[in-house]
């Protein structure tokens, strides 16, 4: 501010002086410096427009969600409704929380989920550190199945993990069966092997490689064991990446519906209760699950199903919406 | 604690370092740490992988606490190619359509990125937004508002877009004040609107990445091109394009395994149909390594091609 209050009395207008500096230059850079004047204008309305009208693509469908949770089901049929219900109405909300059971539901799902993503982001982290600093004897040939792990479909191998979790033990020993148990998300989680681990361990795997050696160097010399140097040193200096991670796993693990219905029966979690949000409603609601039901007439429940399955993931990201964004520049994926 | 720690364990280390040499030592505690994951590998990945592929060249029936395998060589797979037309159908659909929506969802992902790395205001919250399908689009919840509402018992019903819907684009073209369109048109608009539904809310991860990648553009080398006066067409293409190729790559590896692996996609949605309803799992499991045989050979495809065209940076 200063300086332009000194400056001003013996300089000349903005525009006069952008003429003068126009004049010393030669008729190319005239046209350059025209040009950009002319895009630095006009962008941001572009820019405006594309970034509005795509947001809008996102964002339909989340307000058709809140839109259609709170209006009754008559509304559905009305075609002067468009966005504002004419009934507004809380019954098909709490139809729907109690067609999936919510609260049990979310409690179950946080326990397996918050749980799950803890022990998988711990388990990875070992792992892909393991293979960013330490050379042993078949490195690559183990890393390339860690790379099949990322390629490879759950649905190829799902069936014999069914069978496998269905007679857990030594054939003709001991068998349990681990089916509808926590375990069978539990088990592979803790060995790195749960949801899309394989992506999991690469990405720890690129953090670990781009943190400089002098780290650890420094801590061995101190005395400090591989394992201790990985808790005392590494693990505090990774924090950022495990949250993001940790994140995203959460999310998978949230939206997780194939396994889950592969392995649990009885055990709903919030992403599976939707799955099944059809019949679960006609159970609760109408007592019957061979009501027909025109799809158009479920619109109203299916939204309200979405929105309350959503929520809580969105609640996270609202929150943690940083870690979400930011974090991924640093968890090495950069490297 | 720690003082007590201590000596103990450089005592074990001399201990140890008399009969092991370092690197061997060093070796060891690599096993160490990946150990966990291998024995989980093994029981939870590599088992069950095998198992499948052995299935694969079987007849199944379900036995009361075991399964029956009898050995059928590659019946499976000249079933799955030559009996089932929907199977060869599905492949296909889903085979193209993995292969013109990649592109775009890279060209559209990169586009949005290097929009969502200028300065301007609501910048947070235009990044909130178009990362939004991060969290939403891998569930059910992306299921049902991408309009497919045949899950669940409800086969046959017939299906409602609750998104873009035609007669939400035709209403929306009637509101512009532009009537009588031919079907075809209105057909075609439809098809488009469609598609940037399912671009825009696949591209999340590869946004994520590609500004990740952006942001990682030394400020030197965008000052150097300012002073030599590079417009932004060319600052793109010189610069920046470089920059992220790598990341084209990733992305790109990402996209189509990201697309392959989807379990809403229609051949996934048939080998399930042989493995929960109809109970072939011989079948399936043929079925299911036949695509996977194909998407391995997809991606090894792209990475020759694409490492071709991408610039590392050499440090």
């Amino acid at each position: 501010m200063q300086e332009k209050t000194t400056d001003s009395p013996k300089k000349l207008s903005p525009k006069e002086a952008r003429r003068i500096r126009m004049q010393s230059m030669t008729r190319e850079e005239r046209g350059y410096v025209r040009r950009k004047e002319a895009l630095e204008k006009v962008w941001p309305l572009f820019r405006f427009l594309i970034l509005f009208g795509l947001s809008f693509v996102i964002l339909y469908p989340l307000i058709y969600m809140v839109s259609c949770t709170f209006r009754e089901r008559s509304d559905m049929d009305d075609p002067t409704v468009m966005w504002i219900p004419r009934n507004t109405t809380l019954s098909v909300l709490k139809d729907t929380i109690a067609a999936m059971d919510f609260w049990n539901t979310l409690k179950n799902t946080l326990l397996i989920n918050i749980g799950c993503s803890l022990v998988q982001v711990l388990s990875c982290a070992l792992t892909g550190y393991g293979f960013a600093r330490f050379k042993f004897r078949g490195k690559k040939l183990l890393f390339g199945i860690v790379i099949l792990m990322i390629l490879v479909p759950t649905q190829i191998i799902s069936l014999p993990l069914f069978f496998q979790f269905r007679f857990f033990g030594i054939k003709g020993v001991y068998t349990k069966n681990l089916i509808d148990t926590v375990w069978t998300m539990y088990l592979p989680a803790m060995t790195a092997n749960g949801i899309r681990a394989g992506l999991m361990i690469l990405i720890f795997r690129q953090f670990f490689k781009g943190l400089p050696r002098e780290l650890e160097d420094a801590a061995y010399i101190d005395g400090c064991g591989p394992f201790m140097t990985f808790i005392r040193v590494m693990i505090p200096n990774a924090l950022s990446a495990f949250l993001t991670v940790f994140l995203f796993s959460v999310v998978w693990y949230w939206n997780d519906y194939y396994v889950s219905t592969m392995f649990f029966y009885n055990t709903k979690t919030v992403a599976t209760a939707l799955y099944n949000l059809d019949n679960l409603l006609k159970m609760r609601v109408f007592g019957d699950a061979t009501v027909q039901l025109t799809p158009r007439e479920q619109i109203v429940w299916k939204q309200a199903g979405c929105l309350i399955s959503i929520a809580p993931l969105l609640v996270m990201y609202v929150f943690l919406q940083k870690y979400f964004t930011e974090g991924i520049e640093r968890s090495g994926l950069v490297a | 604690m720690s003082t007590e720690k201590a000596p103990e364990s450089s005592g074990a280390q001399k201990k140890r370092r008399r009969g092991l040499s370092y690197e061997r030592k060093k070796s060891l505690y690599g096993y160490g740490f990946i150990g966990l994951w291998l024995v989980g590998a093994i029981m939870f990945f590599l088992i069950p992988l095998g198992k499948s592929f052995w299935y694969s060249f079987n007849k199944i029936s379900i036995e009361p606490g075991s399964l029956k395998l009898s050995w059928v060589g590659l019946e499976n797979y000249s079933e799955a190619l030559n009996k089932d037309p929907k199977y060869t159908d599905n492949l296909e659909a889903t085979l193209l359509e993995t292969l013109w929506k990649t592109p775009l969802i890279i060209i559209f992902s990169l586009f949005i990125a290097v929009v969502l790395n200028q300065k301007f205001r609501g910048r947070t919250l235009a990044r909130a937004t178009f990362f939004l399908p991060v969290i939403i689009a891998t569930g059910p919840v992306f299921k049902i508002i991408s309009g497919d509402m045949e899950t669940s018992g409800n086969t046959g019903a017939a299906q409602f877009s609750t998104m873009f819907s035609t007669d939400l684009v035709g209403d929306l073209l009637q509101f512009l004040g532009v009537y009588g369109m031919s079907e075809k048109m209105t057909g075609f608009i439809t098809t488009v609107a469609d598609n940037i539904f399912g671009i825009v809310w696949s591209s999340g991860i590869q946004i994520l990445l590609f500004l990740a990648a952006l942001q990682n553009i030394p400020p030197s080398a965008k000052e150097a091109a300012q002073m030599e006066g590079a417009t932004s067409w060319e600052y793109f293409w010189k610069i920046t394009f470089p920059y992220v190729s790598p990341f084209i790559l990733a992305n790109l590896i990402f996209t189509v395994i990201d697309s392959f692996t989807n379990p809403m996609n229609s051949v996934m949605e048939r080998i399930l149909v042989f493995q929960n309803k109809e109970i072939n799992y011989g079948l399936a499991s043929a079925m299911a390594w036949i695509y996977f045989a194909i998407v391995l050979v997809s991606v090894g495809i792209i990475t020759l091609i694409v490492n071709k065209f991408v610039y590392y940076e050499v440090d």
